[in-house]
């Protein structure tokens, strides 16, 4: 084979090594060699310290992810991910279509360079010697139709993902959206700073562009080099290169010198990247990939139980931990995208589920002596995530307890998260540490003992609970004494608030005229626990949960529809895991199915609304077709508002927020969405939850918009449509 | 140092309360009770003495009391050493019963200090810590906001205990043990109990079961008082909203005070 430098190489390949001598050679093993034993420990530093988490469960998901299975959720939106998500960096284009394809394209050339560089090293440090040692020739299939095929995927694709490395460049250094802003939410006293995390994203995206520009100038000179034989057509980027040298009057000759140059710098850089990897942002490469397919959106809707065998409640230390938060911890890549859509952040609260994984990495780094370089927060004193290995709690002291309190449990952060972090069950495992110390705002701690006490959060008697009924002209049916098709599980808002009690009766006389047979629990219904179980109080859920499931196993029904969203999660998600599944219904699914069957005859209103998604019904349950369905069938025309179904914002009540002080807040996050519906031209604020309405009213009101937007439950609209009388159609089928 | 808390478990007064049909006494039967809210006060005074200096807490129920338990699993919950419930003082004890009971605990069962609420529902007049000190023959204070044990001198055991007054003054005393403490608030709000660790010391049991038999009191046996009637708490009228302008508001105003003789002229 021709190692000269200029020889025409007649052959269709190229030189592995060209222009360098035996001693190049030999230094280039030996650094090679040193570079991955770096890249080992660092890799065995960061395994290992996902080694001291407990078991997490996700291990079949993962492996089902890779089979390419994914387990779809209520309306067939996907619960896990899989190795087709990943290879399609679909999440990342997720409302961000420009970053999406700008990361596939880095994915894939990513991809290829490396299996482009095993490729070689097969070829050349392989095969080669093998077929030396036994047939006394070196072999090679770095050649012919092989070469040609590999030059030109290397060079599209490496082109292609110098592309989007600059596009990326651009978009963090001159476009710069407000989610790569690296502004904390929660500011510590003595102030801190991130220029660490800045300077580690510009040396990850500086050395890939660096390489990959190197890479061409190498390619340009090597062609030059070699004449510019007729199968360099096939490497279109490095020939133009070339072209671009003889255009400036480089010589073959001068190109062999050159090229000697850049394949040193281009080899020390991508070896310097190699060693890189683990202790830097590069890490998720490794990571994000195995934290995407180990993730599992159920773990938000259904929240984990008490650690297992733990004799303290919620997250005390890093055993505490699942091997899977571990890694959530490093997978995160400050794409901010949590930080753009949380409620909390954006209404001013001290929380952000960016900064609360960061910190949470840094205290796991802090306290373990962590290997990342660069991709640090520095602050004047230790305090915080920086404070030394046990001197201040997790929950209240590395996160502080205002910042835990803010969350809303609303599942926009885990729902846009494209690398699979789940922050919501992270925030109540450090709230249940925080119950445990009693660290909570007494108008939490009251409610939490009128639900002890009364079972229902307003510190009435349980046996008023359905004193709402007592306006209606028929009684509704106690399902504890007679049977009924539908089990209605009013909640506490629709049963207790009196703003809301006459939607309740509505709701009721609407359900009476249809001829549906339904009932109540009377002061058998206990509030479910939604809330309080993501305020932290696990114990307490259990009593109530226990209580709700005897009471739901004496009353016969067929099956059960909710007003509030939050309780319909967790009856439909989280009873069943304590033996009580039901099919769960939402009213709206109801009242949809009554319209399309008939029987609610309506006439068409003919207004302009507007409509939100609950959290719990879209984001968590999938709900969006029956209301949308409703309005339809009411001849309304719907204005949807920039954020609906999965992507709704919001009201601020979820996670037992609703029981917590707010004055804290700049603008509370029901305005924001009110001030979002008033640009539209629209009437009508509709709403399918109880809580929102109650949210939403004062909203309009604080916001001066109670004039011009009027905030109305859809059983309202579905009423004032209602052509009566009903004719009685009887029982009617159940849904399923 | 051992502290007694002696307490009381009231009707939930978000309950319809109705009066039984001889018009004697309220229908408890299905009543929900909770703890007397200034029995919750004293016990979260007496943890924070525990706290300063290691002192036993015993938390101290009467057995006829309905759902007692409840109050005493979480007085445990929330960091009493031990909880004892008492029986032998009839189904419905009055005050002066309630207070014989205590004490013949606390005559076998010595205390260096007793905290319980200044008051209760059914004791707004407050008899019970006075009471027990005049059965206990100790120094006895009521309407305390604070207590903390004298350490300079350490003898003879005292504490030193802020006394609220009306019109916002306060007395602070030194007061020789043993004492018995009506308390009208803790330094802090009661701690929250986590329903869990309830749970986990109702699992374990605990509660000490003791007949005190009842300190000598009247010949009558109780208070020597007897209930004839009890009344529910008569409806008053509704607010009144006036309406107008600020001037003619004033005017409302004045005509009302005038037409109710509260000012002249």
């Amino acid at each position: 084979m021709p190692e000269h430098p200029g020889a025409v190489a007649l052959e269709v390949t190229r030189t592995v090594f060209q222009g360098i001598d035996l001693a190049g050679k030999s230094l280039f093993y030996v650094v090679s060699t040193a570079v991955i034993l770096v890249f080992l420990y660092g890799w065995y530093r960061r395994v290992d310290k996902y080694r001291q988490g407990r078991p997490a469960g996700r291990g079949a998901t993962f492996w089902r992810a890779v089979r390419g299975k994914a387990d779809v959720g209520p309306a067939g939106r996907r619960d896990t991910r899989t190795v087709g998500t990943l290879a399609a960096s679909s999440t990342i284009a997720r409302r961000d279509t420009s970053a999406g394809i700008a990361h596939f394209f880095i994915f894939w050339g990513f991809i290829v360079a490396f299996v482009a560089t095993v490729i070689l090293t097969i070829d050349h440090d392989i095969v080669g010697p093998v077929s030396n040692a036994l047939f006394g020739h070196t072999d090679s299939f770095f050649h012919g139709p092989f070469f040609v095929v590999y030059s030109l995927t290397v060079d599209t694709f490496g082109f292609a993902f110098l592309v989007a490395l600059v596009s990326m460049a651009v978009r963090r250094g001159i476009r710069r959206p407000f989610k790569l802003g690296y502004g904390r939410a929660q500011n510590p006293d003595q102030g801190y700073s991130r220029g660490r995390y800045v300077a580690g994203d510009w040396v990850f995206l500086g050395l890939l562009i660096a390489i990959l520009v190197t890479a061409y100038l190498l390619t340009g000179a090597r062609i030059l080099s070699q004449g510019d034989p007729w199968f360099t057509a096939l490497t279109p980027f490095g020939r133009t290169v070339a072209e671009i040298y003889s255009g400036l009057g480089m010589t073959p000759a001068a190109a062999a010198t050159v090229h000697t140059y850049l394949w040193w710098v281009h080899a020390a850089l991508a070896l310097a990247f190699v060693a890189y990897i683990p202790y830097s942002k590069a890490m998720h490469i490794l990571v994000d990939g195995v934290n995407l397919l180990a993730s599992d959106r159920r773990a938000t809707r259904d929240l984990p139980g008490p650690v297992p065998g733990a004799d303290h409640a919620g997250y005390q230390q890093i055993s505490d931990f699942t091997w899977k938060e571990l890694l959530d911890l490093d997978a995160c890549t400050k794409c901010g995208r949590c930080h753009d859509v949380c409620p909390a952040r954006t209404a001013g609260a001290p929380l952000s589920p960016r900064d609360l994984i960061l910190d949470l990495r840094q205290w796991v780094d802090t306290a373990e002596h962590g290997i990342t370089l660069l991709d640090r927060e520095s602050r004047p004193d230790a305090t915080g995530p920086l404070a030394p290995a046990g001197e201040v709690p997790i929950a209240g002291g590395v996160i502080p307890a205002a910042t835990l309190w803010a969350c809303t449990t609303c599942m926009a952060c885990v729902d846009i998260c494209p690398v699979g972090v789940e922050h919501v069950p992270l925030i109540v495992e450090l709230r249940r540490s925080l119950v445990e110390e009693g660290q909570m705002d007494p108008t939490l701690q009251t409610a939490m003992k009128n639900l002890a006490t009364q079972g229902n959060s307003f510190g009435k008697s349980a046996r008023m609970r359905a004193r709402w009924t007592k306006g209606l002209d028929f009684t509704v049916t106690d399902a504890r004494k007679e049977p009924v098709t539908y089990l209605w599980y009013v909640g506490d808002y629709a049963s207790f608030d009196d703003r809301l009690q006459e939607n309740s009766r509505l709701l009721a006389r609407l359900l009476h005229d249809a001829g549906v047979s339904f009932g109540i629990l009377y002061e058998d219904e206990w509030n479910s626990g939604n809330d309080v179980r993501r305020a932290g109080e696990e114990g307490l859920y259990e009593m109530l949960a226990e209580h709700n499931i005897a009471a739901l196993a004496a009353a016969g029904f067929q099956e059960i529809f909710t007003t509030d969203p939050h309780t319909l999660n967790t009856l439909r998600n989280e009873y069943p895991a304590r033996g009580a599944s039901y099919t769960v219904w939402h009213y709206t699914e109801l009242l949809a199915h009554l319209l399309d069957t008939g029987a609610l005859p309506v006439r068409p209103l003919g207004r302009t609304v507007t409509y939100h998604d609950p959290c719990y019904l879209a984001r968590y349950n999938e709900v969006v077709q029956a209301p949308r369905r409703i309005l339809t069938a009411l001849g309304c025309e719907l204005v949807e508002m920039p954020r609906n179904r999965a992507n709704t914002f919001c009201c601020g009540a979820g996670g037992g927020r609703i029981w917590m002080d707010d004055s804290m807040l700049t603008e509370r996050p029901s305005e924001n969405r009110i001030r979002e519906a008033a640009l539209l031209d629209v009437g009508y604020f509709v709403v399918s939850c109880p809580k929102d309405m109650t949210m939403y009213s004062d909203a309009a009101k604080t916001t001066g918009n109670d004039a011009t937007l009027t905030v109305l439950d859809i059983t309202r609209l579905v009423d004032e449509a209602l052509v009566r009388p009903a004719p009685s159609v009887g029982a009617m089928d159940v849904l399923t | 140092m051992r502290i007694v808390v002696p307490m009381k478990a009231v009707p939930d007064l978000v309950e319809e309360i109705e009066i039984t049909a001889d018009g004697t006494g309220i229908d408890r039967e299905y009543l929900k009770f909770v703890l007397n809210e200034w029995d919750d006060q004293a016990l979260e005074e007496a943890l924070l003495v525990k706290e300063a200096t290691g002192a036993e807490v015993v938390a101290l129920g009467l057995g006829s009391d309905p759902d007692i338990d409840a109050s005493l699993y979480t007085a445990i919950a929330k960091g009493a050493d031990r909880a004892v419930r008492l029986t032998g003082a009839g189904e419905v004890p009055d005050t002066a019963t309630r207070a014989r009971a205590v004490a013949g605990y606390l005559r076998d069962h010595p205390a260096d200090l007793v905290i319980t609420g200044v008051q209760a529902p059914d004791d707004l007049d407050g008899q019970l810590p006075a009471t027990l000190g005049a059965l206990l023959g100790h120094p006895h204070v009521s309407v305390v906001v604070s207590v903390a044990l004298v350490t300079d001198p350490p003898e003879p055991p005292a504490v030193r205990v802020r006394q609220e007054f009306a019109g916002g003054r306060a007395a602070e005393l030194v007061v020789d043990l043993p004492a018995v403490i009506g308390l009208q608030a803790a330094r802090q709000a009661p701690r929250y109990a986590p329903i869990s660790r309830i749970r986990q010391v109702m699992a374990a049991g605990g509660i000490e079961q003791v007949d005190p038999g009842l300190a000598p009191g009247s010949a009558t046996g109780a208070s020597g008082l007897a209930v004839r009637r009890m009344h529910a708490p008569e409806k008053t009228s509704h607010a009144q909203m006036l309406t107008g302008s600020a001037d003619e508001v004033a005017g409302q105003i004045v005509d009302l005070l005038r037409s109710r003789g509260l000012v002249k002229g």
